[in-house]
């Protein structure tokens, strides 16, 4: 009995030594992680938008967020958009309740401020206020649109979908009439030298371009990549006057209607990213197309 | 037992050749076989196994008189979790860069066998300087043998090394899949054990 006690004892001193010094480092680094985290999504978000250092952004490029929410009051159901308006020169937030359907139902201020916008915790505080019970809330997810001197440049979503391994997080995004801009690959644990290659120029080059359209039917195919394709799809090595305008144009031409190649030996991967992308863009083109006609019909201004 | 007698540079070398804790200890295979797939990876994983194994070792080291041996390992195990969190964070903060490559090979290490052995074995017995050697040897040992499969398998099967493309072509997509990792490990075991045959033969003669 001393001795289980003893152990029991000293057991819990160790994981208490261990749990301060992991809180004490977790409190020192958090504010830095999330600022790179940040910066990392924005940044690619930039680079997808299209804009780099021989093209940089301008200066009154926009990020903003669009937050969609499952609300719930007593057994019915209504999907929350949260969107920044223009309320004079200040931004301000209002939750767009719909039905399933995309019937308005009804509006409501959020009082939030643009800098805690982004903290969930922050988020759900706030509507918590304009959502009392029996009105229940649940995050679903976000979008973004960019915009630049009042006119859209484009949409990007962030999105999760099973991989090989475990899910690939990515980012896509479209212009404004729902072109493919590209995509992203922010996270996933995909093989070496196999499925990691989702994450080459080559593979996720092949997305860019493409239209609403083709994204409907398009397909993976299992066919070796062409050598020119290959070599304009990765762009970061281009050397100079390896392809003129005519060239490009060209290819652009030849495989704007073509599927996604494979990657070799690394299908399931290739068709999961398709599939993802495919998903992920369809839904938002729907879910958005929803949004703008209750915006427009109810005079909400939004700030994109 | 002989580790009693060597000095820090032995146990240095040591961990590195007659000690290798893949090729001479087969410890750690998981990472040995799922990993090892280019020289890159090596690289990140081997200096991941590195930083912690020197930092658990030296802190074992230091408080090796005061742990229950009853509770020996969860104390181990506890000891390995903590800095790996400590340095999965600081990564993430002030090094981006770097995270961004390591970060996944570093949250795998709380479970590899080798640091656990090493503390068990070395650490909980030894002072702290000869535990931080000891340490860096097993750590280097565990990143050159990972960088030897790496550099096989990347040959071989994509034709790079260190993401250079070398032979322009990838000869056998066999050797990129998990399967090959055991055949590599255990070829490169037996190329490892034959050089140490051979070498102590001819010390003799």
């Amino acid at each position: 009995m001393k001795e289980i006690i003893k152990i029991t004892f000293a057991l819990t001193i160790s994981c208490m030594i261990a749990a301060s010094a992991m809180g004490l480092t977790y409190t020192v680094t958090a504010k830095a992680k999330k600022h790179n985290h940040h910066m990392n999504v924005y940044n690619a978000m930039v680079g997808l938008l299209g804009f780099g250092e021989e093209n940089p952004a301008p200066s009154d490029l926009k990020f903003l967020h669009v937050y969609r929410y499952i609300v719930e009051d007593g057994d019915k159901k209504f999907l929350g958009y949260m969107v920044p308006v223009e309320k004079g020169s200040e931004e301000a937030y209002e939750m767009v309740l719909m039905d399933l359907e995309g019937n308005f139902v009804e509006k409501l201020e959020v009082p939030i401020s643009a800098e805690k916008v982004e903290e969930d915790l922050d988020r759900a505080k706030a509507l918590q206020e304009v959502l009392a019970p029996p009105k229940t809330f649940s995050y679903a997810d976000s979008s973004v649109v960019a915009t630049s001197g009042g006119k859209r440049l484009g949409y990007v979503m962030p999105g999760k979908f099973p991989g090989f391994r475990t899910f690939i997080h990515a980012l896509v995004a479209m212009d404004p009439k729902f072109e493919l801009l590209g995509l992203e690959v922010m996270e996933h644990e995909e093989d070496a030298g196999l499925g990691k290659n989702i994450e080459e120029e080559y593979f996720k080059n092949q997305f860019k371009g493409k239209t609403y359209e083709k994204l409907q039917t398009l397909k993976v195919v299992k066919k070796p990549l062409p050598v020119e394709y290959k070599k304009y799809l990765e762009e970061s090595k281009w050397e100079e006057g390896m392809f003129t305008e005519e060239d490009i144009a060209e290819i652009r031409k030849q495989y704007k209607d073509a599927d996604i190649y494979a990657i070799t030996a690394s299908t399931i991967s290739s068709k999961a990213v398709t599939d993802g992308v495919k998903i992920l863009a369809k839904k938002f083109a729907y879910r958005i197309g929803k949004l703008d006609s209750v915006l427009k019909k109810e005079e909400i201004h939004a700030a994109f | 037992m002989a580790i009693q007698e060597k000095t820090n540079r032995q146990l240095f070398v040591d961990g590195i050749l007659s000690e290798n804790p893949i090729f001479k200890l087969a410890l750690s295979m998981c990472p040995a076989v799922g990993i090892s797939t280019s020289v890159m990876n090596g690289i990140l994983l081997g200096t991941a196994v590195l930083f912690v194994q020197v930092c658990s070792s030296c802190t074992i080291a230091l408080v090796r008189n005061y742990i229950h041996p009853k509770i020996r390992i969860p104390t181990y195990t506890l000891t390995i979790a903590t800095w790996v969190t400590v340095i999965d964070l600081v990564l993430a903060a002030y090094v981006p860069v770097a995270y961004k490559a390591m970060g996944l090979f570093v949250r795998l290490i709380v479970a590899f066998a080798i640091i656990t052995m090493r503390l068990e074995m070395f650490a909980s017995r030894e002072p702290v300087g000869k535990s931080f050697w000891d340490g860096m040897g097993m750590g280097l040992g565990f990143m050159f043998a990972m960088m030897v499969l790496g550099a096989v398998r990347e040959l071989l099967g994509q034709g790079k090394l260190l993401g250079f493309d070398i032979l322009g072509f990838g000869p056998l997509l066999y050797f990129v899949l998990p399967c090959a990792g055991f055949v590599v490990v255990g070829l490169m075991m037996g190329f490892f054990n034959w050089i140490e045959v051979v070498y102590n033969r001819r010390k003799e003669a």
